[in-house]
This record gives structure tokens, C-alpha cells and sequence, in this order.
């Protein structure tokens, strides 16, 4: 079933309204003295950082310290550069935020229930400090024991990364001169790679600041037209995704998909192949393949309609809708093209649906639904990887070109050199199947999207695997519209893998330390959310059930889009089987269903009450050397506030009447 | 804001610790109905388990009554800003192990919002005040005797200077001299206008200085009324005095059977036991000194 409004989140939001509700109707009067409270809560909160401390809190860095030194000097080489800083990068803050949230998730959840257990609570409880001072101040303090030990580690790890630093630099400065000395002394054809220089003298810790553009495979592209035709290679991987809103069908007949392909070369048969998903719920699949005529066309109706199409209910009248379809289209026929229109009108659509249910369209008449217009086309693609083929053997076929669109530039934010050229940074792999020998050359044309006048810069390029080609293209482009960058290989047989970020307009670098440092401060903001949720259920709850608490809140919180992606799907109907199964109508099979329906919806609203952790990912910005922006980071912390709120919440309304004794 | 001259009310206070059967419930105080004015030192006596803690949780609003209620200073039981005039000892000497003694008195100072020379300041003044060995300040109470825990744990109940000091067994753990210092600063804090309230089973020591007292028994009060109400026999006389000859003692004796006196005694008085503790330390602390 397809809701627009999520039933089971608003039943999430509503709970936590009342508990904050209550919350400011039972705390007002200590919220109010919060003023004073405040340091009488670091009191209690520096009382906490000194049992940390005597927890052997110090013995973390230290440990980690050793392990830096120990790998520092036992540096694994043989990744590329890049590589071999993201994978330390990965691998250091991975371990960080593995062991302060074990060990902060520990300490939070002993820290009331200790109390209570040696008594102290009975003291410091007769002192004039409110619950919610004990329990703002336990999380304060543990806080500050995390920031603490965060901020020593990320020293450690910072000088081990320039203990790398230096070595990569040094290592590429070595095979640069070796390089060039060759290439002087026409031992070598290839002209060094510049790629080592820039190693050599910018090194890998960076924090580049830069613009991504979208990136679009423009399949084959022929530029004779006006928009460029873009065409699909047969017998790769390439795929076209065609995009349709909600399909109302008539009971009477049923709607089907008409396709309408240019073929090049003309009239040579071809076959495409057809997986219909229902985007709402990716696990209902129907598969198929289809020939298309000479004229390049061919109809397809699915088996199971249903899944896919909308209809009205005769005797209920209600409308059973299962959302939007996409249609994920290949071609495995070798030395065939399939041009692709752009889809902004009925006659340059490749993709329709006919005989669709006219009555529930909001136009009249019209008994058809063209797709989302525009296309996408993607490459072969792994881990957000495509890639894009050389030209044909003996240049018959042009070469994939992929496409990059920059909008809304604004030529100030972008640094200039002194002769009036920008920067922009090209990293893609390169993998060859034939010409092994040949170092990889493509071709980029840059011009600017509106200005006919302007001319199109064109270069070719020396690419290395993974390693930065540094190019510089006329501030003239910058002229207020789109820049498009195509890019394509050069080679026969070699293939360029790229993704979105693959071509960076680049601005002034941030420092790489103060870059660690932001990547830490999440990482900070992950174990605080979670230290809230280990003192709050120390505060009704014996520490072994605390903990197991705290570890279902953090592994539920983990599962927010799983679970999401679940729920969607109702009961039985999850394993996709309700539709044809004959034990449909059997009472047993349906009470099973109710059950394990509702058992989901139980499971979706936990995991919409608990805070989300997915949400903090340290990594993505500092492992591709790139700056993590402000925005980035205070998004985090906000959402951590705003998780931490209902939690203290609810610890406050537990603590409120409890004794202390 | 105070408009009664009490530092301590009860109306009807009852706690009955709950069970999971009815037969594990403990009726800890039944219908207690106190009234410590100002300015008095209030002992409050029972045998183990009568509800003496139990009565000084609920003041403090760390147990919550099952029935009844109190006021403290004129406010609810567990108010916070009385607290600020409350000290409280603990029956044992509840602190942070991993704290030393300056730690430990800093960490309630900042709970009072003192700033740090106020700290500074009290927190000297009453380690001096309590006597607490100064080789031993600066390492964790964990490794504390007792009694030197307990002397910690006074100061922390003094720091603020309490208008209203409440004591759950104040001398345990003490050593004799440690005693007679609780109770002549018990004293000390009577003549600064304070009120005191404490328990003890030290019935000597209540005796020496409590104005008013209360006899709990299984939760229920059996006995209340002034020192001097409950100690002084009204129908005896006493005479002591030095210079008493054999002679004078036989003259005193007839005279006394003359005059139709019954149950007369005589002996020679005898010193207490902690009278004669106290002098001997007393001297060698003096010889010590010169
Ligand atoms: N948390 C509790 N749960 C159940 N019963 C309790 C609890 N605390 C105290 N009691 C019971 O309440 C009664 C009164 O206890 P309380 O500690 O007040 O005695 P007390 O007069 O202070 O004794 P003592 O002289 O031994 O310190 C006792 O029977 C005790 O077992
Ligand atoms: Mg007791």
C-alpha cells in the first residue's frame, strides 16, 4: 500500500510530543533555575569525568597511541596514495568511534546504577541539586570523557597521518625524478606524470574544497542534433531508467508499456531486456524480454498487472494503488545502438504506457502516461563506480562520453590564477583490456551551456589511475550559466571509471587537521547521543538491563532505512507471494499475515521513536580528502540535540518521584 | 515564608516500604507526628529498625512518604531551595571512593554554588573543624579508615553552614575523642542559633545534650517530652561534697533515719569512664606539645 503521510512516524512524533509535553509541564520549575543548575550540574558532571578517569578513561589514548606506532612503523605500502590514506582514515576512525561508544556506552550505563548501589546518590541527592541537574551533568561529564579522549586520539592519528603523509610524498617525489629522467633520456615515451609531482608537493592530507557537478552517462552522444541524440550501447551494461507515476488500469483491459527505439544501424534486429521494479517496495520484480521490429518498437504487458497498476476496487470503490514503476531497460544485442529520445514530448518518448484507465488522469481524454523526462542512463556500475568505453577498433564507433553539469556557479566563490585560469581537479580509474602498453589519454571538452559565442575549450588529457589530473580551463567559461564537462577516453580498449565527483571545480583547500577535527566532532555526536540513551536507562534499570537497552536502541537506530523499506510491505505480502499463493484465503495463512503485519508496524514505530543513527557518517568527506562543509557538521549536531531532548525527557520523568535510596 | 517558629512539622507521616506480597511490606513509620522548634537540639532514639532513618529520608524528600507530610523550614519536605540551609549525615559515610577528601568537600561546595575562594575557604575551615589528619587529605577516600570517612562525611554536612543539621548516627565510628568533639560542636552549632537533629544509640551522649527527644519504637512514638521532663526523678534528693568524715557520714545517716527518710543510699561518686579518657589524652597531648 502506497501512503503519502507515514501513519506509523506520526504515531512516533506524536508519543514523543506528549513526553515532551510532559516533560516542560513537570520540569518547568527546574528548567527554570537551569541557570545556576548549570554548574551545579558540571559539578556533578566533573565528579563523573574523574570516575572515567579512574575507569582508566587514559589508558584508551595510550593504547592508541601504541597502535599508531606500532603501524607507523610497519606502514603497509602498495595501495595508490589515495587509497592508502582512506583506508587508515577508515580504518582509524572506524576503531574510534567502535571503542569510545562501547566504552562510553558502559560507563553511561554503570553511572546511576553504581550510584545507587554504593549509596552516594543518598548524599549529593540531599544537596540542593534537581534530577535533572544529575542527570544533564552525568551525560555532561561522560561527554566531556568522550571530547577528551576524542581529541587525544585524533592528535595520535593525525601524526601518524603525516608520518604517511611524508613517506607517500617523498615516494612520489623519488618516481617523478626517475620519470622524468627517463623521459629526457628517451628511455621512456610517456611524459612523467604530473600526478606525482602534485603528490610530491601537495601530499594526500588534504581538505579540498570543491563543486561537484550531475553527472550524466550520455551513452553514445551525437551532437549533430539540437538537443544531442543520445544513444544505448548494445551488449553492455549500460541501463535507461524510465520513470512512471502511479498507473490507473480499467478492470476491463490493461494497460501495457509501448516502446520506440531509433535503431543504429537501421533495421538490424534487436532485443531489449525489461525488470519492472515498484519503487516503493524494490522487492516486487517482474522481469522480461522483448524483440523489437524493424522499426524499432515493441509492446510489453506485465504478467501480474497488479503489482504495478492502480485499479478501483468495483465493490469497495476504494482505489489499491502500488505507486510509482520504474522500468530498467538494457539491450543485450552486440553492434547495436538504440537511440533514446529525451522524452519531453509523446513523439520523442521511447517509453509510454497506453490504454490507461482515462477516467482517474486529471486530463481528459488522454488515455496515456509518458515518463519522467530526460532519462537516465547509467553505465556498468559497482561501489558508485561507471564506466565509460574507449572509441571502436578502428574508430567506426565513437567513444562513451560522460557528461558533467555545473549550475548555479557563482564565479567569485572560484579561486583564479594569476593568468586568469581555474582549476579543476579529474580523478578516474582507468582499466584496459586492450593497448595495455598505451597510457590512457582522454579527451574534455568544457564549454559553457547558454553562450553559443563562447568558444569550447577542448583537451587532452594524460589520466592516471587514480591519481589527480590537474587541469586549467579559462576563467571566460565561468559566464554566470551551466558549465558542461564531457569527458571520454581516447583509447580503444580502455575504459574510464568515474562518478559524480570525478571533476571537481576546485576552491581554496581547508586544513586537514581542522577537517579531522570536524569528522571527529561527529563522531562525538554519535557517542553523546548514545551516552544520553545509556544514563537515561540507568535511571529506572539495573546496569546488565541497561546495557542491553542501550545496545537495542543503537542497533534499532541503525536499522532506520531497513526497517523503513520493511514496513512498507505488509505481513505475508513481504515475501511477495500474496497475490497467486492459493493459501490466500486459508484463516491461518491470513492470521499469520495480521500478526507478522503488525509485529512490523510494532518494530517501525520503535525504530521512528529511538533517534537514528544512520544519520552520522563521519567518513564520507575525510576519506575523499575532501572538507567537510559547516552546514554538514551542524546538521549533526543539531539532529543529536534534538534526539538527546525526548531522551533526557524521559530520563527526567523517571527520575522525578524515584528514591534515591 | 516562615510561619511557624518549627524547623521541623510532621502531620501523620507513614511509610510502608512496598512488596511484592502483602507480607513482605514493612511498616517502617506509622503516624508520626513531630515538632522541632528552633534553635533546639532534637535526639531522636529507638532500637535498630525503628524508623529513624527512615524518618530523616523522608525529611530530606529522599524516600517518599505513603502517607502524611512535612515541612521543613516551612517548606515541603524535598524542597530544593531548602536544601540550601540543610546539612545532612548520612547514617554511614556515603562518598566517592575515587575522590580525596578536598575533592570530595569541592564537589558539594559546587553543588551549593559556592564560588571558588568561598570553596577554598570552607573547605579548609572545616577539615580543620572535623580534625581530619592533613597527611591523608590528599589521597582517596577509598583508603580511609572509618572514622576518618565519617569525619569527611561531617564536614561535607557542615559546609554549607546549615541552619538545620540533620545527624543519623553521628558518633559512629568515632573514637572516644572523636565523640566528645561531635558533641561539644553539637554545642557550638546550639549556641549559633542552629537546629540539630540527630539519632544515635549513644544514649549518654544524647543525654549530655539533646533539649527534647523522641523514643521510637517499631515505627510508632512511645516516648517525647524535654530532657529535663523525662531524666529529672522528682521525688529524690542527691548531696554530694568533699571533706566527709566517717564521723559526718554516721551523723548524716542518723539524721536522715530520724527525719523518716526512705531508700537513702550513700557510696562515694565515681567519675565516668569518659571523663578519665578524655583527661589522659587531654595530658599527653599537652606533654606532647611541650
Ligand atoms: N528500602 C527498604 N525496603 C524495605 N524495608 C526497609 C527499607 N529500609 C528500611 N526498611 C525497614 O524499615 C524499618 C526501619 O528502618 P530504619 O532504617 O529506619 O531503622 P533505624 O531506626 O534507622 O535502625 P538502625 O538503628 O539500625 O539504623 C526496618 O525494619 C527496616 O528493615
Ligand atoms: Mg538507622
Amino acid at each position: 500500500m502506497h501512503h503519502s503521510i507515514n501513519i506509523m512516524s506520526l504515531v512516533a512524533d506524536a508519543v514523543i510530543l506528549v513526553i515532551l509535553v510532559a516533560f516542560i509541564l513537570t520540569a518547568f520549575r527546574d528548567i527554570a533555575r537551569i541557570g545556576t543548575g548549570i554548574s551545579r550540574a558540571w559539578a556533578v558532571g566533573r565528579t563523573t569525568f574523574i570516575e572515567a578517569w579512574h575507569n582508566r578513561m587514559w589508558a584508551i589514548p595510550v593504547i592508541w597511541m601504541v597502535i599508531c606506532l606500532i603501524l607507523g612503523f610497519s606502514i603497509v605500502r602498495g595501495y595508490t596514495p589515495g587509497s592508502e590514506v582512506r583506508v587508515y582514515l577508515t580504518i582509524f576512525i572506524r576503531a574510534q568511534e567502535i571503542i569510545l561508544l562501547v566504552y562510553l556506552g558502559i560507563l553511561a550505563c554503570l553511572s546511576l546504577p553504581r550510584e545507587r548501589e554504593r549509596k552516594t546518590l543518598i548524599t549529593t541527592g540531599a544537596k540542593p541539586v534537581t534530577r535533572l541537574e544529575l542527570l544533564l551533568g552525568k551525560i555532561m561529564g561522560l561527554g566531556a570523557a568522550a571530547l577528551v579522549m576524542l581529541l587525544a586520539m585524533m592528535l595520535f592519528t593525525w601524526a601518524f597521518m603525516k608520518v604517511v603523509d611524508h613517506n607517500i610524498r617523498s615516494d612520489a617525489m623519488v618516481s617523478y625524478k626517475l620519470e622524468k629522467k627517463n623521459y629526457n633520456r628517451l628511455v621512456r615515451h610517456v611524459p612523467p606524470d604530473f600526478g606525482l609531482l602534485y603528490t610530491a608537493t601537495h601530499g594526500v592530507l588534504q581538505a579540498q574544497n570543491y563543486i561537484t557537478g550531475k553527472l550524466r552517462i550520455a551513452g553514445m552522444i551525437s551532437y549533430a542534433t539540437n538537443p544531442p541524440t543520445r544513444y544505448l550501447k548494445g551488449g553492455s551494461t549500460e541501463t535507461v531508467y524510465f520513470e512512471f507515476p502511479s498507473i490507473p488500469a480499467n478492470l476491463s483491459y490493461q494497460p501495457d508499456f509501448l516502446f520506440r527505439f531509433g535503431l543504429f544501424p537501421p533495421g538490424r534486429p534487436a532485443e531489449i531486456h525489461i525488470t519492472a521494479i515498484e519503487r516503493e517496495n524494490p522487492m516486487v520484480t517482474e522481469e522480461a524480454s522483448v524483440k523489437l521490429n524493424a522499426a524499432g518498437s515493441a509492446a510489453w504487458t506485465p504478467k501480474h498487472p497488479f503489482r504495478f497498476f492502480s485499479y478501483t476496487d468495483p465493490q469497495t470503490g476504494r482505489v489499491l494503488s502500488p505507486g510509482p514503476v520504474v522500468l530498467k531497460v538494457t539491450c543485450p544485442t552486440f553492434h547495436t545502438y538504440l537511440q533514446i529520445g529525451d522524452g519531453t514530448h509523446l513523439s520523442n518518448c521511447s517509453c509510454i504506457v497506453t490504454g490507461v484507465n482515462a477516467a482517474m488522469l486529471h486530463e481528459h481524454g488522454i488515455d496515456y502516461i509518458l515518463p519522467k523526462a530526460d532519462p537516465v542512463i547509467t553505465g556498468f556500475k559497482s561501489n558508485g563506480w561507471q564506466e565509460i568505453t574507449g572509441p571502436g577498433k578502428t574508430g567506426q564507433t565513437p567513444p562513451e562520453v560522460a557528461s558533467w553539469e555545473f549550475t548555479h556557479l557563482n564565479p567569485l566563490a572560484i579561486p583564479k590564477t594569476k593568468n586568469g585560469k581555474f582549476t579543476l581537479h579529474l580523478i578516474c580509474g582507468v582499466s584496459k583490456q586492450t593497448n595495455e602498453a598505451i597510457p590512457n589519454y582522454a579527451a574534455l571538452f568544457a564549454y559553457s551551456s547558454d553562450d553559443p559565442t563562447n568558444p569550447v575549450k577542448i583537451l587532452k588529457l594524460h589520466i592516471n589511475e587514480k591519481r589527480v589530473t590537474v587541469v586549467q580551463l579559462p576563467e571566460r567559461l565561468l559566464d554566470g550559466s551551466a558549465l558542461i564537462v564531457n569527458l571520454s577516453s581516447i583509447v580503444h580498449g580502455h575504459w574510464l571509471k568515474i562518478r559524480t565527483n570525478s571533476v571537481r571545480i576546485m576552491q581554496k583547500p581547508s586544513s586537514f587537521i581542522g577537517n579531522l577535527f570536524k569528522t571527529e566532532l561527529i563522531v562525538f555526536c554519535e557517542v553523546i547521543l548514545l551516552i544520553t540513551i545509556g544514563v537515561v536507562s540507568g535511571t529506572a534499570l539495573g546496569w546488565p538491563v541497561a546495557l542491553l537497552t542501550t545496545m537495542c536502541c543503537y542497533i534499532l537506530g541503525n536499522l532506520f532505512h531497513f526497517v523503513s523499506v520493511l514496513a512498507k510491505a505488509n505481513g505475508f505480502e513481504l515475501l511477495n507471494i500474496v497475490q497467486e499463493h492459493r493459501l490466500q484465503g486459508v484463516w491461518y495463512y491470513q492470521l499469520g499475515s495480521f500478526i507478522s503485519g503488525v509485529m512490523v508496524h510494532v518494530l517501525e514505530i520503535l525504530v521512528y521513536l529511538l533517534p537514528n543513527f544512520t544519520r552520522f557518517s563521519p567518513l564520507p568527506f575525510i576519506t575523499a580528502s575532501r572538507n567537510m562543509p559547516w552546514l554538514f557538521l551542524g546538521q549533526n549536531i543539531f539532529a543529536a540535540m534534538i534526539s538527546m531532548i525526548p531522551a533526557i525527557a524521559v530520563g527526567y520523568l523517571v527520575m522525578r518521584k524515584r528514591e534515591l535510596s | 515564608m516562615v510561619a511557624s517558629g518549627f524547623a521541623i512539622q510532621t502531620r501523620q507521616l507513614t511509610k510502608i516500604y512496598p512488596g511484592f506480597w502483602k507480607s513482605q511490606q514493612v511498616a517502617a513509620l506509622t503516624e508520626l507526628n513531630l515538632a522541632v522548634e528552633r534553635s533546639q537540639i532534637f535526639g531522636l532514639l529507638g532500637p535498630n529498625g525503628s524508623g529513624k532513618t527512615t524518618t530523616i529520608k523522608l525529611l530530606l524528600g529522599l524516600i517518599n512518604p505513603t502517607a502524611g507530610d512535612a515541612l521543613v523550614m516551612g517548606k515541603p519536605a524535598g524542597d530544593q531551595d531548602t536544601r540550601r540551609v540543610i546539612g545532612y549525615l548520612p547514617e554511614e559515610s556515603y562518598l566517592y571512593r575515587f575522590l580525596n577528601a578536598r575533592q570530595t568537600l569541592d564537589f558539594y561546595a559546587r553543588l551549593f554554588n559556592m564560588n571558588r575562594a568561598q570553596r577554598r575557604r570552607a573547605i579548609d575551615y572545616y577539615l580543620d573543624f572535623v580534625g581530619l589528619d592533613p597527611a591523608v587529605r590528599s589521597r582517596r577516600i577509598g583508603t580511609y579508615s572509618k572514622g576518618q570517612t565519617r569525619r569527611v562525611a561531617l564536614a561535607q554536612a557542615l559546609l554549607n553552614n546549615p541552619d538545620l543539621v540533620i545527624m543519623d548516627e553521628p558518633t559512629s565510628g568515632l573514637d572516644p575523642v572523636g565523640m566528645l568533639e561531635i558533641k561539644n560542636m553539637i554545642m557550638r552549632l546550639k549556641d549559633a542559633g542552629k537546629t540539630v537533629l540527630l539519632s544515635s544509640h549513644q544514649l549518654a551522649d544524647v543525654e549530655d545534650v539533646c533539649d527534647r527527644l523522641v523514643i521510637l519504637y517499631r515505627g510508632r512514638v512511645e516516648i517525647q517530652g524535654t530532657l529535663n521532663d523525662l531524666l529529672e526523678v522528682k521525688d529524690t534528693f542527691q548531696l554530694e561534697a568533699r571533706g566527709v568524715t566517717p564521723e559526718i557520714q554516721t551523723q548524716l545517716l542518723e539524721f536522715a533515719q530520724r527525719s523518716g527518710l526512705t531508700d537513702v543510699r550513700t557510696g562515694r561518686p565515681r567519675v565516668r569512664l569518659e571523663d578519665i579518657f578524655k583527661n589522659l589524652v587531654d595530658s599527653k597531648r599537652k606533654a606532647e606539645r611541650r
